[in-house]
């Protein structure tokens, strides 16, 4: 009887105790050197709060408690790596998703030939393309071209001609500031025996998840065969018409792009 | 922090019929070290309908044990609360631009001064709100052509009455004048040196060595607390890495502030609240990382628990007691958070 007693009386003062709506986890703190890479980088999270543990993922997916408990920094070396993380407690809502993206250098471009981008959103010139600064999501910041056309058309010259095996893009999905992902992207490689550039890869964007918020998206385009090739060209379609929920239904969006890489 | 779970060994029969067993997550506890403390989001008890807040910007205690909130709402710019929350009374609509609210005790009288970031202006009145003294843009430091240029977001009044006015939003000049306002001196500003400053937000007189007061300064987009002597020279940086700090609040041997938001995290509601002891170490935040020291050096501090936006002011009252004001916040009225012994 004394038991229940207690567990009454518990109950009473945690009902008068709690005055406060369960609180949500920040996300972690991220630290690296940089967005881009030649051999290999190293992040690091930390999260100074005892009770906690933060999950993280590699392959794309939002993170569960399920998943590896984040000990020690990560060491990255492919092409692309997407790190996710979340923080998770007792007691409290688990953190928004951490997501950044770590990026290899690419074989050396000597110089990229493009559709003429918008005169408000040029970036520092076609260079902007193959810079290696970026990684940010800000529309006004000089590591973007900005597009409002049918089609950009992306002429890439290698420093030599040699075997490529996938191309990797940078863009920006922006919802308030109308910035889409593409619709389509086309892949082509310059075949010197036709004189003409023949289509390598061909990607048809999903636009499904139309997220209200702005990030930065790394899209990877893979031949289907291996080619050997020192001209690339890249054709990428916007998006015409924004979806019907949007403040612009019905208008063509924006593409943004910034860094591209070849491997 | 932690949450304490009581429950796990306690009988469900009867719990489980009256309660659904969400009811038994308890409160949070804030902080670290001896400065831990239960937060109550429902502290005022004011009538949103007829006492709304815009932006809560600071607070203060009177000599009377009140609490006193200064908004930039101009239906109210400020509301007296006892410390139950309990709202008393309100008075103030000329100051749409209320940011910087500093109480001076004058001969026995206590004595407001207000800075108006819109009027570019700093105004002293009574604690009733009637206009004693109104200071404008500083022209006779020979920095500023034109009233815009002066955006004043805070006070500091030293015992001798002089009043040290912060231009956070301006040019980053603290300006000193007389008791009766008239000018005396200015230091700070921006530049590249150690004596300079940038988002000069906060400034408060430190009396915590009685034979040597000094004024701290807040250069906000530095993560830093600036010591100067009373006529301006710069004495030493208090670096906090990560925390976008407000301005200084000195009870007893503590130095509290509000941080705005986390450095890693900007314009993501990522505030907290810290607090210093009197050998300037951090040794609490209040929904923020654990303070740790490495090789003397403090490691980079941020949000951990989102139980505050944006807090822009802290207040300490006579029981120890904090008062946390919020900017941009959704216009909640302050929290309150009780010490744990």
């Amino acid at each position: 009887m004394r038991k229940y007693y207690l567990g009454l009386m518990v109950v009473v003062i945690s009902v008068h105790l709690r005055a406060q709506p369960v609180f949500q986890l920040a996300p972690p703190l991220l630290k690296y050197e940089s967005v881009f890479f030649t051999s290999s980088t190293v992040a690091s999270l930390q999260f100074a709060m005892s009770g906690t543990t933060i999950h993280y993922t590699l392959d794309g997916k939002v993170p569960t408690d399920k998943d590896p408990v984040y000990r020690s920094p990560l060491k990255f070396s492919n092409s692309i790596t997407n790190l996710q993380a979340k923080v998770f407690a007792d007691g409290f809502l688990p953190s928004e998703t951490m997501r950044a993206a770590f990026i290899k250098e690419g074989l050396k471009i000597k110089s990229v030939a493009y559709t003429a981008p918008n005169e408000r959103f040029k970036g520092n010139g076609p260079q902007t393309l193959f810079d290696n600064q970026g990684g940010v999501t800000g529309i006004n910041s000089k590591n973007w071209l900005g597009f409002q056309t049918d089609s950009v058309e992306l002429e890439i010259n290698l420093q030599k001609k040699q075997k490529i095996s996938e191309v990797l893009i940078n863009m920006l999905h922006d919802y308030n500031s109308w910035v889409f992902l593409p619709i389509q992207i086309k892949l082509f490689a310059f075949d010197e025996r036709q004189n003409s550039f023949v289509q390598a890869a061909e990607m048809n964007a999903s636009q499904t998840a139309f997220i209200k918020e702005s990030s930065t998206v790394y899209t990877i385009l893979k031949p289907r065969k291996k080619i050997t090739a020192q001209k690339l060209k890249l054709v990428i379609y916007p998006l015409q018409s924004m979806p019907a929920t949007h403040p612009g239904s019905g208008k063509p969006a924006w593409l943004f792009v910034d860094e591209i890489k070849v491997y | 922090m932690h949450r304490r779970k009581f429950i796990k060994n306690t009988s469900l029969g009867i719990t489980g019929i009256l309660w659904k067993p969400e009811i038994f997550v308890e409160e949070t506890i804030l902080g670290h070290n001896n400065k831990r403390y239960r937060l109550n989001t429902q502290w005022s008890q004011a009538d949103v309908a007829k006492n709304p807040v815009n932006d809560c910007h600071e607070m203060v205690q009177n000599s009377k044990g009140n609490i006193m909130l200064l908004t930039n709402e101009v239906k109210n710019n400020v509301l007296i609360y006892d410390k139950s929350g309990k709202l008393l009374s309100t008075w103030g609509s000329e100051y749409p631009g209320a940011h910087g609210f500093t109480l001076f005790n004058e001969n026995g009288q206590d004595v407001m001064f207000i800075c108006d970031n819109n009027l570019h202006q700093v105004i002293k009145t009574t604690v009733d709100g009637r206009v004693l003294l109104k200071l404008d843009y500083p022209k006779e430091t020979g920095q500023y052509t034109k009233p815009e240029e002066y955006v004043p977001t805070e006070t500091a009044i030293a015992p001798n009455g002089d009043i040290y006015v912060a231009d956070g939003y301006g040019k980053d000049f603290i300006i000193q004048y007389d008791a009766a306002g008239r000018y005396k001196n200015h230091f700070g500003g921006r530049g590249t040196e150690a004596k300079h400053l940038k988002n000069a937000h906060g400034v408060c007189i430190d009396s915590r060595n009685k034979n040597n007061p000094t004024l701290i300064v807040t250069s906000r987009q530095e993560n830093a607390f600036k010591r100067f002597t009373m006529a301006g020279e710069y004495i030493e940086t208090i670096d906090l890495p990560g925390a976008w700090v407000c301005r200084p609040v000195i009870k007893g041997d503590y130095l509290y502030a509000a941080v705005l938001q986390s450095n890693a995290s900007q314009g993501k509601k990522s505030g907290f609240v810290t607090i210093l002891d009197k050998n300037n170490k951090v040794v609490s935040n209040l929904g923020g990382s654990t303070p740790n020291y490495t090789g003397g050096k403090l490691d980079e501090m941020y949000q951990t628990i989102k139980c505050f936006d944006y807090p822009h002011d802290v207040c300490i009252d006579d029981e120890e007691n904090m008062y946390v004001a919020q900017w941009n916040s959704g216009k909640v009225y302050p929290y309150k958070l009780s010490p744990i012994a």
